[in-house]
């Protein structure tokens, strides 16, 4: 790690998250304004046409509407800096507080999912790669196109009608029974009931994409001459998949699940609102349903910054799993 | 385990099964898009019998909450779904191949800086943004289009870009240009053809993936209430809990695999051609 072609590609890297998270401020500051109409009602919310005229001058004075554009720049990114993102005039709460208290729900959902996805899809890619050709591989593919072309949103509504509404095994919405007061055991219990479909809803649509790059990564690994070479030696079949073929094939694995990253926060948007659950994705869907713009920007900028949070772990992991990137 | 693979490449003839399947999926829903007016049987707009009504012989899949017939808002919305999937498609790789061409083409810093562009595209969590986008543009057709297609270019322009380093380096280019052919005339003439099977590839999944996110932002509330694709009828059958009672059954489950459906054909097709036209590049799906 200390050498400095791995501090480049890490300051390469780095400058290029700073541009994505300098575009996302520049478009939250630029979108409101360049709406017709009064700028207030995108930066404060469609409820500002119930306030009289002083209120309005107040509001006014405190976005700095009043004031050069570039002097508004400058106070919108101080204010985020300071890790002020505004106040929800619908909700009558500091946006940051609500954002926090939805962030767990979805690091939940999505920490678990991640993980879960990892793991079925490099062993079932794997497996199908190693049979390729053959009844497994040709199902197991078929399975995963299925689902990649699955709505998320319909597969949750899908469940929701078969195991909640109508076999009634599980919970139909939310992520803790409400008017309830658990503990413990019976409180796991509660929260893992909510979350069951939820998760599995979000897995099997995540699946599919690293199952696919894996099987593909590990086609063109068998297809190497050390694999080769490691049979000609009479290396172990079990010991050929697992030490030569399977190590290699996972590097681009490592790849998919950095972009992986963004698709499945959109993944968790779209899978929080079908079922009522009470994540950041849902807040976001919250917001354009009230029209609560500045919750809105709040929370397009969380997950972004989440995203590129979780980019730069796996930058800083992958030179550990792949020794190629250190040495050269 | 069992006994080792025996690596094998398999002969390929046209398309390949799967290929064909998924032409044919597409054919038999465009042409129900097409042939909407004579295979439909009541006019989706109009309000033909009681609401919630369950399947008869007189609507095949019941009617919604006001009355119209289901059947007929699925395959009127069988045009509203494929047409923003193609013109979103059509937009991507129009702005993809332009990138990827320039930036393969012309090298240097206008490469460093179109790649960089792309890289940055991919980084951004596209969803959320398109929400944003249409929340702020407000829910109409050509919104949701231009939103899709502006976003969804990047990973085209990518694996364009490899295909015109390899053509660039072929005789007939290098000749056209030693010959002092003007850039723009050799870009057109000789780089475009040669990479036009694969924006085609990549046009069909592009496709693909841009129905898919036309129904997630439909779902969300963020479609064309005067345009109903099958994503706004999803969207109004959640909204009416049609999930909680047995009408899912045939308000929830057929305009989704109706999506599926079309999202399979162009994948299918898509990556058989990609498949048949470069077998180096057998690229994820961009989403």
């Amino acid at each position: 790690m200390r050498d400095s072609t791995v501090w480049r590609f890490l300051a390469g890297r780095g400058a290029q998250y700073l541009l994505v998270l300098a575009l996302t401020v520049a478009l939250n500051f630029v979108l409101p304004r360049m709406m017709p109409g009064s700028p207030l009602v995108f930066l404060a919310g469609e409820d500002v046409g119930f306030l009289d005229a002083e209120q309005r001058a107040q509001l006014y004075a405190l976005y700095g509407l009043d004031q050069p554009q570039w002097k508004q720049f400058l106070t919108y990114v101080g204010n985020l800096a300071r890790g002020e993102l505004g106040y929800s005039f619908q909700r009558g709460r500091p946006i940051a507080e609500i954002i926090g208290e939805r962030l767990p729900w979805t690091m939940l959902l999505v920490g678990l999912s991640l993980v879960v996805a990892t793991l079925l899809g490099t062993a079932l890619g794997a497996m199908a790669a190693w049979r390729r050709g053959s009844a497994l591989d040709l199902g197991t593919l078929g399975v995963a196109m299925f689902f990649e072309s699955v709505p998320s949103f319909w597969l949750g509504m899908i469940f929701i009608a078969v195991f909640a509404a109508g076999l009634g095994w599980l919970p139909i919405f939310g992520a803790v029974t409400a008017g309830q007061t658990f503990a413990g055991w019976a409180l796991l219990v509660d929260r893992a009931r909510h979350l069951v479909l939820p998760l599995a809803t979000l897995t099997l649509i995540t699946t599919p994409g690293t199952l696919l790059i894996t099987r593909y990564s590990m086609l063109s690994v068998l297809g190497e001459q050390y694999i080769a070479t490691a049979r000609a030696k009479g290396v172990h079949e079990q010991a050929v998949l697992r030490r030569h073929a399977m190590r290699n094939a996972f590097l681009p694995v490592a790849t998919v699940f950095m972009l992986n990253l963004g698709f499945v926060a959109s993944g968790a948007t779209v899978v929080e609102t079908v079922f009522s659950y009470p994540g950041v994705g849902r807040l976001l869907y919250e917001a354009v349903l009230n029209r609560d713009y500045p919750v809105l920007q709040g929370t397009f900028l969380i997950i972004t910054v989440s995203v590129i949070a979780a980019n730069i772990a796996s930058d800083l992991l992958y030179p550990l799993i792949d020794p190629r990137v250190r040495r050269r | 385990m069992g006994p080792a693979p025996v690596p094998f490449t398999p002969r390929r003839h046209g398309l390949g099964a799967a290929g064909w399947a998924g032409v044919l999926l597409l054919g038999v829903l465009a042409s129900a898009a097409v042939l909407a007016p004579l295979v439909s049987p009541h006019n989706p707009e109009e309000i033909v019998a009681d609401p919630f009504l369950t399947p008869g012989r007189a609507h095949l899949l019941g009617t919604n909450d006001i009355g119209q017939d289901i059947l007929s808002e699925l395959i009127y919305g069988a045009r509203i779904s494929l047409t923003i999937g193609f013109v979103a498609a059509a937009l991507a790789i129009g702005i993809g191949t332009t990138v990827g061409i320039v930036a393969g083409f012309f090298g240097g810093w206008a490469e460093a800086v179109l790649m960089r562009t792309v890289d940055l595209v991919l980084v951004i969590p596209f969803l959320p943004l398109m929400i944003l986008l249409a929340a702020y543009l407000g829910p109409s057709y050509w919104n949701i289009i231009i939103v899709i297609g502006v976003l969804v270019w990047a990973r085209p322009a990518r694996v364009i870009r490899s295909q015109v380093l390899l053509v660039k380096s072929l005789d007939y280019v290098e000749a056209a240009r030693a010959l002092g052919g003007r850039p723009v005339r050799v870009m057109v003439r000789h780089v475009l053809p040669a990479v036009l099977p694969i924006a085609l590839a990549q046009f069909i999944l592009a496709a693909s993936n841009a129905i898919l996110i036309e129904a997630s932002l439909a779902f969300l509330g963020l479609g064309d209430p005067t345009a109903k694709s099958w994503g706004m009828v999803l969207y109004y059958a959640q909204v009416r809990n049609a999930f909680l009672s047995g009408a899912w059954v045939w308000w929830v489950l057929p305009p989704g695999l109706l999506i599926t459906a079309a999202t399979l054909g162009f994948a299918f097709t898509g990556f058989a051609l990609e498949e048949r036209l470069n077998p180096r590049m057998r690229g994820g799906r961009g989403c």
